[in-house]
């Protein structure tokens, strides 16, 4: 097979895998406790974590995009799409920036990242209701943020040791 | 490839300083973001970013189902003394039905289709009965 072709397969294939983890992760239902619909509690951010150690930023963000626009698609609710990508891009962003600093682990990564994709959830959601009453879950989102954070940090460890050669990286 | 802080196989000191600040963060939410204790128990609804309602919900006497003006999906509100509900709402999640009575200043029922909040505020005790000196 060509580079290329190698490439667009590990991304399909690990939009593949976040699009599973979103889904999965959407059957709990969060809607209990804060009723915003469409929240998640980030644990997608796996592939995110991971694309961005082993891949580059650019296939990191690519993920990002596929798996939130098919997320919404098969879930039917496309007005979920502007938590999912707000959430999604700022804990890409934070993801990415606390990778260069090297005295966090994984660990304090993915929790930097969990909190992001909950603040920025929280954000949409604050611009399309046009009000800034729901700060009022972010305490705590934020709160769970540390727990998830700290699951997929595990989870992102392990995997990122395991797996160290991409094929066609 | 940056790996950096993908070497460490533990967490560091650094992490738990990132748990601080988020905790620190979700305290500081909390303070700006929680509605004064005093006044009366009012219920304000805000639909779209603009308050379209107001209730004072001591005032209420008699069970009342008022329905929301405007609304994309029709929405009515049911106030009882002390406490407010969405009675009935058409939108797609339900979500705002399943929250349930409202009676506590800083709860909120949100519709998140309709892009309406009703946030309670008021209803405490005032902090002081008096202040001399």
């Amino acid at each position: 097979m060509t580079r290329s072709v190698r490439a667009l397969t590990r991304c399909a294939v690990l939009t593949a895998l976040a699009l599973a983890i979103s889904v999965a992760e959407g059957l709990v239902p969060l809607s209990i406790l804060v009723p915003l619909p469409g929240l998640r509690l980030g644990l997608a951010n796996l592939v995110t974590v991971f694309a961005l150690c082993r891949l580059s930023g650019r296939e990191a963000l690519g993920i990002l995009a596929a798996r939130c626009l098919l997320g919404a698609l098969v879930g039917g609710n496309l007005s979920a799409l502007a938590y999912s990508l707000t959430g999604g891009l700022l804990a890409l962003g934070t993801m990415w920036l606390l990778l260069h600093v090297p005295a966090l682990s994984l660990f304090g990564v993915c929790i930097a990242g969990a909190a992001a994709h909950n603040t920025g959830q929280i954000l949409a959601a604050s611009v399309v209701l046009g009000s800034p009453a729901v700060a009022l879950y972010l305490p705590p989102l934020l709160l769970a943020s540390i727990v998830t954070g700290a699951v997929t940090g595990a989870a992102s460890i392990l995997l990122v040791h395991r797996v160290r050669d991409v094929p066609g990286a | 490839m940056r790996s950096s802080a993908a070497d460490h196989a533990r967490p560091t000191l650094w992490d738990g300083a990132v748990v601080l600040l988020l905790l620190l963060a979700a305290g500081a939410v909390l303070l700006f973001a929680l509605p004064r204790e005093s006044g009366p128990l009012t219920a304000v609804v805000v639909l779209d970013g603009r308050e379209v309602a107001r209730y004072a919900l001591d005032d209420v006497e008699a069970p009342t189902v008022i329905e929301v003006p405007g609304a994309p999906y029709p929405i009515s509100l049911e106030l009882q003394p002390g406490r407010i509900r969405v009675a009935h709402s058409d939108c797609p999640s339900q979500d705002c039905v399943r929250t349930g009575w409202a009676s506590r200043a800083g709860a909120q029922i949100v519709c998140l289709p309709n892009r309406l909040v009703v946030s309670l505020s008021g209803g405490g005790a005032p902090a002081y009965d008096a202040v001399s000196g």
